[in-house]
């Protein structure tokens, strides 16, 4: 047996949140009566105590170097005796009791590029994940076109002249490792062709029972080539999902010219009004056109500004398109209807327009 | 109880390398094989979650990640550089 | 160290523009980490070539833990010998992602010894996800995680990471505790968390209400959503104090109740609290006037994904109401029904929410013992196809 082990630290579980609250927050926990909106970004909680609770909130890139966590440490110690938290949209959050502090540290943010606002009708910002700067099966990269796209809707962060909240996701593949398929505009990562196997390198680096266990098809079948073990991909079967990859480097599928962007629309999560639903396809596909991708973003930016202009006071994007109906969706936003907008998996016939409803 | 977790972590470790390179185990598996081994009287869920732990933290095993997380030997990866 | 040594021509373009820029932190973490330097060189030749360049890695942790470390490698480590190994550490958040400066500056100083200096905050399922460092700084960097008071989350086939919205920490609308649930859930399934157990991975994400900050209908296996069961808190003298501010209650609050439960006279709101299915527009609309009722507790639903593999669900209902002070008793007994099941069931890589569509829902509730009740549908069958047993 090997030596007596060091004793480790394990399994002790995330600190505390109750370690990490505003005192105003632990005085009047679960005891809050109303919020206001100060400003964009800027809210104000009131307790039934009497007590006001001021929330400062920022946009961050989500990808943060320790430097900046520093800084937003620093402005939180400056104003707020310490205290802050992120959202569920990556955005910093910074929480204080004295509202003398607001405008002093909306400055200090701004100064250091950090604008303030995604709250209520407000575009707020982008979830997303990891694209080329970390993930082996993205389709795209995901940083790069969330800062294109809120560089174009920087406005629309900042002021709060929407009809609803508007939630923008990206998903650098169909893994949806940020589960983007509840968004007002989901801007989706997609593979095009079936992984391209090396036979030279698969025996040496992969084992085969596992990568044929790997594929949620059953697409990938065991073939011997050249007198060695490998596999053989049936084409019709794969979705491109990237899971062989993951489990054998000698599948890669990552194809420049067929790897691009699909955007989807109308889903939510919130059960505000309407249920909660699943977007839908609006843009089957637009190549990959780094560094700004200008194809994207002039699609989100025209489907952000057509529904600003046509929806109702509350209503949400896929509240919008139900109420004027999908054919008037892609006449508004100029965008074609291809065979790919109607669903060919499971159930498919669900989404027909199964009655003589139809607006001329 | 009949089988002492030590005991049941020797015999998973066994069964992983039987299979090793032949079929990939999850630790539901091992735990299934040992239940159906000793009968859910001598040995329970509870036991075989205290044996993956000790044969875990000895290091003759290790959690892999193939689109879904296995128990195998360690071993050098095919993606890792040389 | 920090001499700009690198041409990145392209990625420079995304310092341009007013949102901040991803590029920009790189670089800024690039003067004290020479990974960085290596990160920024292979991140150009993808965008020159439009396309990735890391591998998988399946087998990289810290010892005895199965999830909480992502393996990554470069596929052009000759030209990139500083990200050659390039492991993502997930370190478990505190509940409603709450923090104090010296929180964050210690996590910061942590990270800078052991890794690339960045992190992501956060990650889709909640984590702290520190981003990118070596196999043999894994092992000490967990070490000083646990002595600073933290531990990694979930990864693979574990229970992942929970998480939780700010709830009553900051709005008035929390139906039931949301942190301590997510404190309080974490901490009882660590074993869960960090020894994948499960045919596939496992997520909890809980909200204090119908609008639903988290996501948890649309990303939670397990998804607990606050509600109330009595009537929404009214204060007239507010509501009056809206439409005299210039608010049209008809309009807006009225018309757009998906049940048409509230009627405005132009003086008073009369509300038909029998027929409102909880949607919170009115309340959202109106926080000052309206408020969820005081008999409060949650939804608890099950089964939503992303498409792999089936394709993608929403939650469904399992339990209408659970009153909050029983939330917590009844979420375990239910969890450990649902994991037996799963467990036995389950194939590899297969969701309970897939595995409830594979063997149908009656046979599901069957098996964790709940009665069938009609808000778990939102219409009976319209096909004949009924299996019926054959004791009935």
């Amino acid at each position: 047996m090997a030596a007596e082990p060091v004793k480790r630290i394990t399994d002790i579980g995330p600190p505390s949140y109750e370690k990490f609250l505003h005192p105003v927050i632990k005085k009047n926990y679960g005891l809050w009566k109303y919020h206001e909106t100060l400003a964009p970004g800027v809210l104000c909680h009131v307790a039934e105590s009497g007590d006001k609770l001021f929330t400062v909130r920022a946009g961050s890139p989500r990808l943060l170097s320790v430097q900046s966590i520093r800084l937003f440490a620093d402005l939180a110690d400056k104003y707020c005796g310490g205290y802050l938290r992120f959202t569920s949209r990556n955005n910093v959050e910074f929480l204080m009791d004295n509202k003398d502090n607001i405008e002093a540290l909306k400055k200090d943010l701004l100064a250091n590029g950090f604008p303030v606002g995604g709250t209520n009708n407000a575009v707020s910002n982008i979830v997303h994940t990891q694209g080329w700067v970390h993930c082996h099966s993205s389709a795209t990269d995901a940083s790069g076109i969330v800062k294109a796209v809120m560089d174009a809707l920087y406005d629309r962060f900042t002021h709060e002249n929407l009809p609803a909240k508007l939630r923008i996701a990206l998903a650098c593949c169909l893994n949806m490792c940020g589960a983007v398929h509840c968004s007002d505009i989901a801007i989706l990562g997609v593979h095009r062709k079936p992984p391209k196997v090396n036979h030279d390198t698969l025996p040496k680096t992969c084992e085969v029972p596992t990568l044929i266990a790997s594929c949620p098809t059953g697409a990938i079948r065991p073939a011997t080539v050249n007198e060695k073990q490998s596999v053989e991909v049936v084409e019709d079967q794969c979705m491109y999902c990237g899971n062989c990859y993951t489990v054998c480097p000698s599948m890669p599928l990552n194809d420049p010219d067929n790897d691009g962007i699909s955007i989807w629309v109308g889903g939510k999560v919130s059960n505000a009004r309407t249920t909660p639903k699943f977007s839908k396809l609006a843009i089957p596909f637009i190549p990959n056109n780094p560094p700004r991708w200008p194809e994207v973003v002039e699609a989100v930016v025209n489907i952000v500004e057509v529904y600003a202009k046509n929806a109702k006071k509350y209503e949400r994007m896929g509240e919008w398109i139900e109420r004027i109906g999908w054919p008037k969706f892609f006449e508004l936003t100029g965008i074609e209807f291809t065979r790919y907008h109607i669903d060919d998996f499971k159930n498919a016939g669900l989404t027909y327009a199964r009655s003589t409803h139809i607006k001329f | 109880m009949a089988v002492t977790h030590e005991a049941l972590a020797d015999e998973m470790f066994h069964m992983v390398s039987e299979y090793y390179g032949k079929k990939n185990l999850k630790a539901g598996d091992l735990t299934k094989a040992m239940i159906a081994k000793y009968g859910e009287a001598e040995c329970t869920k509870d036991d075989c979650k205290a044996a993956i732990r000790i044969l875990m933290d000895s290091g003759r095993c290790v959690y892999s990640y193939f689109g879904g997380s296995f128990i195998t030997l360690p071993h050098k990866e095919g993606a890792a550089p040389d | 160290m920090a001499d700009q040594k690198r041409d990145t021509k392209l990625l420079d373009e995304l310092e341009k523009g007013p949102w901040p820029s991803f590029v920009k932190e790189i670089k800024n973490a690039s003067k004290t980490s020479p990974v960085c330097d290596d990160l920024l060189g292979q991140l150009e030749l993808s965008y020159e070539e439009k396309k990735g360049h890391w591998k998988h890695g399946g087998i990289v942790g810290v010892m005895g833990y199965g999830g909480g470390v992502i393996g990554r490698y470069s596929d052009v480590p000759e030209q990139f010998p500083q990200v050659a190994h390039f492991h993502t550490m997930r370190v478990n958040q505190p509940s409603g992602w709450f923090y104090t400066s010296g929180s964050l500056r210690t996590l910061c100083d942590i990270w800078e010894r052991h890794g690339s200096g960045l992190t992501n905050m956060h990650g889709s399922t909640g984590d702290i996800v520190f981003l990118g460092t070596k196999t043999d700084e894994l092992e000490p960097c967990f070490k000083e995680l646990g002595e600073a008071g933290f531990d990694l989350g979930g990864s693979g086939s574990c229970m992942r990471t929970p998480s939780a919205c700010a709830g009553m920490a900051r709005c008035e609308w929390a139906c039931y505790d949301t942190l301590k649930m997510c404190n309080d859930v974490t901490h009882q399934y660590q074993d869960e968390l960090h020894r994948p157990p499960f045919p596939y991975k496992f997520k909890f994400k809980f909200s204090g209400c119908p609008n639903d900050c988290v996501a948890s209908i649309a990303r939670s296996d397990m998804s607990v959503i606050g509600t109330w069961k009595d009537e929404i808190q009214q204060d007239d003298a507010e509501v009056a104090a809206y439409a005299a501010a210039g608010m049209d209650i008809q309009n807006d609050v009225c018309a757009n109740c998906p049940s048409k439960c509230m009627k405005w006279d132009g003086k008073k709101l009369s509300i038909d609290n029998h027929e409102c299915v909880r949607c919170m527009h009115c309340i959202n609309v109106m926080p000052k006037a309206l408020r969820p009722g005081k008999e409060r507790g949650a939804t608890i639903l099950i089964g939503a994904k992303a498409p792999i593999v089936q394709g993608a669900l929403l939650a469904s209902v399992l339990v209408p109401f659970v009153p909050a002070d029983e939330l917590m008793d009844t979420l375990k007994e239910l969890v450990s029904r649902v994991w037996e099941f799963w467990d036995e069931y389950g194939k590899n890589r297969e969701r309970i929410g897939e595995l409830i569509q594979r063997v149908g829902m009656s046979n599901f509730l069957d098996a964790i013992g709940l009665d069938p009740i009609p808000q778990m549908v939102t219409a009976p069958r319209d096909n004949p196809y009924i299996f019926f047993k054959g004791e009935e």
